[in-house]
Formats: C-alpha cells, structure tokens, sequence
C-alpha cells in the first residue's frame, strides 16, 4: 500500500502510518513518501508497536521514502 | 595541461557541492555583512544577532518544536523533545543565576536583575497558557517553531505567522481589560527573593523540580509503552582523514541532531545571549511589528498600560527604528535557520494539500498569538527564558500549556 503523505506535517504523517498499519494488520507493506524530516524520527517507533519493521530512505531533496514491512514476511 | 587539468578539478569540486550549500554560504556572507552594518547603529547588536543566528541554527538542525514536546505526549507517549527541553532548562539555570547573581547578589524584596523574564503570576499567566498550547498544537508549531519553519520552506508556517500577528493584535486592542480584570493585581514571584531562598536554594529548588519532571516523562515513557527503536546510524568507510571530516560534517550539517543536544545546546546560547545583553525570546518584536500594521492600517492599539515595566519579551515594545535588540534576536532565528536549512539540502517550499490545513494554521495562529501578548512571551520568552531566571511564571506558564496542549490533541486527531 502506498501513502504519500508530502505537504502534510507533524503528527499527520505518523497518524496516517499508524491507521494503515493498524488497518493492514501486517499483511500488506507501507511504503510512505515524505517531505517532512520530523517524521523521520515519528515513525519509526511506531513500526515496532504494530509489528512492523522500517526502512528510511533519502529520495531526493528534502524528500524521503519510509518502508514499512510486517515482520513476520521478513523472515 | 596543468592549467585544463586544474580547471577540470575545479569543475568537479564544484559539482560535488550542493547549489544550496552554495546558496548557504551566501547567505552566511550577507548574515555577516548586516552584523557590521547593525554594528554601526549599537556595538551590541552584532553579538545578538549571531548568537540568534546559532540559535535558528540548532533549533532547524534539531528540528527542536515545543509544540511536538507537549504534544507527542498526550498523542504517543513519546518524551524525547521533552527530555531535550529539560536538559536545556538545566543548563540554562546554572547560567543565568550566576550572571543574576552578578547583577543583584543579595535577592531582596521588588529588586530584579535587569532583563531577567520574572512574570506577573496568576490568571493571565493560565489563560495565556492554555490558549497558547492549545494554538500551537493545532497549528502544529510553537512562534519559534514557526519562525524556523518559515524558512525552512513550509507555506502553512507563513499562514501561522500571519495568524500570530492577528492574534497578538487583539490582544493589544484588549490588553487594558486584562490588565484591570487581573494583571494589575499580579504579583511577579522571583523564587530567590519570594521564598528567601537566596540564589543556591531557588537553584536547587528549580533542578529539583526539572528532575522530577524528568522522571515523570520517563514514568509516562514506560507506562504508554513505546518503543524506540535505534535509528540506524550511517555506516560508511571512516578509514581516512577526509572520510572523517566528511562524516563529521554530515553529523552537523546534514543529520538531524538529537533533541538532547539541541535543547543542550539552545541552553548555553541563551546563557550567552543574556550575558551580552538578554535571554532568548522573539515574542516582543512580533507584537511591536503587529502594532506597526495596526498603525498603518490606522487602527492604533491604545496605550498599553503597564505593560513598560512588566520586563521579559514586554520591554522593548517602545523601541523605535528597524535596526533594535529583538528585530536582531527575531530575524536572526530566521536567518539562521535558513543556512541550516539550505547546508543540509531540505530548503524546498512545502504547500499543504487540503484547505483544511491552512485553516487549521491560521486558526491555531490566532489563539497562539493572543496567549503569546496575554502571558508576554512565547514557549521561549515565557518558559525556556523564564524558568531559568528563576520564575515561578515560567513553571506556571509551562503547566497551563500543558493543559492546552492536551485538549489540543482532542481536537487535531478528529481533523486528520
């Protein structure tokens, strides 16, 4: 499932995170585009909470791609 | 050849080099420049400036936002800008009660040291609390937050900004029923002098105090279960002296820095800045520049009464001329953080996507703004500055934003 979420900031990147990983409930994988760097530090803290692992990668300027992928598919 | 081949290096140097660095480095040139020119109307605005100027700096590096501090509390249970605030507050309190006690030595009754953010206490002080958390929650930035923002490129900010001028407007306009209704009967308690406590005791009293807030967060840390994960550090070759100096420069420029060493950091700058003239706050020029539109726009506020002696972010509202303390403490924050924006290559103009958003800023810009004029001062003037001057305002100012900030979050999780 794919989130852009750019243009939005704090809390709603991390909100909007949080409703799709509690909606998947780990069967699918979050990937959510940014904009926002304080997000960055937001979300990653909840991925552990839902059983989720993360992944934060530097796209562009002042653009980052967060992947979210359930843990049980990792292993 | 050699001359081609050097010509060659220089290209690739050049490319190798973000524009917006470059664009930095221009900006910090021109920073430089308005310090002597600043210079040349008072010595002493040079010094602020640049120290205002670290300071937009640390809070754009550390992404330090009170409003997420008190926020991300109620909303996640996560304590880690709050954290960042108390270690700065600590810092700060051993700071400024030397450089007090170099002004006043002997705390005694109605006897301030001069500049120090010693607030009237009482119904303003929560009125103006719970109206400014509640604004920057919904805004999704305190003033100081907003102000680095701005130049970091988010339109919404721009938006808070105009609503914060609004609402510190009204407040002029009302001021003098605040200040018959309540503010008039306050009293400004300086824990040195009110508790005789001397210097070493308020000192004591106010780490005390910190500690036990600090404990508090971590009790709710462990109690909202969070889980912080470690953020995976950059792993690349440090094996030579460049590779070193490039990781360095990245861990400065580049990486956001933790909120730990931010608040640390805007702790001793504040120390600094009040050793050359006066603590951190940008409240004051804010409300001096609303007035300067509302007489413009010939909708002059009435006199303030009182206000001159009131101290804190309140004393230099009958400055005159561009070129004042707090015109080089408030562009300064902004002037800074843009060279830390543009040197970690995130300056780019962010839009909101729903209308929703921008009413939401200016909406939360407003309420902020009229608690900013009610409590004089932001979360900077009327806490970071206030506590550390050994106010009781600062510690009752903080609770009320507390209690703001958490009917905020009721308000911004029905709006996502």
């Amino acid at each position: 499932m794919e989130l852009d979420v750019r243009g939005e900031i704090c809390p709603y990147p991390m909100l909007k995170a949080v409703e799709a990983m509690k909606k998947l409930k780990g069967t699918d994988t979050v990937i959510l585009f940014t904009d926002h760097a304080p997000c960055l530090s937001t979300i990653p803290p909840q991925a552990g909470r839902y059983g989720y692992t993360f992944q934060v990668e530097e796209t562009g300027q002042a653009d980052w791609t967060i992947t979210l992928k359930p843990k049980e598919a990792t292993i | 050849m050699l001359a081609s081949r050097t010509v060659k290096n220089f290209c690739s140097f050049k490319r190798n080099i973000p524009r917006q660095s470059m664009v930095a480095g221009l900006v910090l040139l021109g920073a430089l420049g308005l310090a002597t020119t600043m210079a040349k109307t008072d010595a002493i605005l040079a010094p602020l400036w640049l120290l205002a100027m670290a300071a937009g700096f640390t809070l754009q590096r550390s992404r330090f936002c009170f409003a997420s501090a008190f926020r991300d509390l109620f909303l996640f249970g996560s304590g880690q800008v709050m954290k960042g605030i108390i270690a700065g507050l600590a810092v700060s309190t051993i700071g400024f009660a030397i450089i007090m006690y170099g002004m006043v030595p002997s705390p005694g009754f109605e006897i301030f040291p001069s500049e120090a953010h010693i607030l009237p206490v009482g119904l303003s002080t929560i009125v103006g609390g719970l109206l400014f958390g509640f604004g920057m929650v919904l805004a999704g930035g305190c003033v100081s937050g907003s102000l680095y923002r701005m130049a970091e490129g988010y339109v919404a900010s721009w938006v808070t900004m105009g609503g914060i001028l609004i609402g510190l407007a009204l407040l002029s306009q009302t001021w003098n029923w605040w200040w018959e209704a309540t503010i008039s009967q306050e009293a400004r308690l300086w824990i040195p002098s009110t508790f005789n406590l001397g210097y070493g005791g308020a000192v004591l009293l106010t780490l005390a105090a910190l500690l036990t807030v600090f404990l508090i967060v971590l009790w709710w840390e462990a109690r909202s279960g969070l889980f912080n994960p470690d953020i995976q550090d950059e792993k690349g070759p440090d094996d030579t002296f460049q590779q070193k100096l490039s990781i360095l420069w990245r861990s400065i420029f580049v990486r956001g820095w933790s909120a730990v060493v931010g608040g640390s950091v805007l702790g001793v700058i504040g120390i600094l800045m009040y050793m050359v003239h006066m603590p951190l706050g940008v409240t004051g020029e804010l409300a001096r520049f609303s007035n300067t539109i509302m007489i413009s726009l010939h909708l002059p506020p009435p006199e303030a009464l009182g206000l001159s002696a009131l101290g804190g972010c309140s004393a230099l509202l009958g400055a005159a001329g561009l070129f004042t303390h707090s015109f080089a403490v408030t562009v300064g924050v902004i002037a800074g953080s843009l060279v830390g924006a543009l040197f970690a290559n995130e300056f780019k103009l962010r839009f909101p996507r729903s209308a929703k958003r921008y009413v939401q800023a200016l909406v939360g810009g407003v309420i902020m703004g009229y608690g900013s004029g009610l409590a004089i001062g932001c979360t900077l003037g009327a806490m970071f500055s206030s506590i550390p001057s050994l106010s009781v305002s600062g510690w009752v100012f903080g609770l009320s934003l507390s209690g703001g900030a958490f009917l905020g979050v009721k308000v911004i999780k029905r709006l996502a």
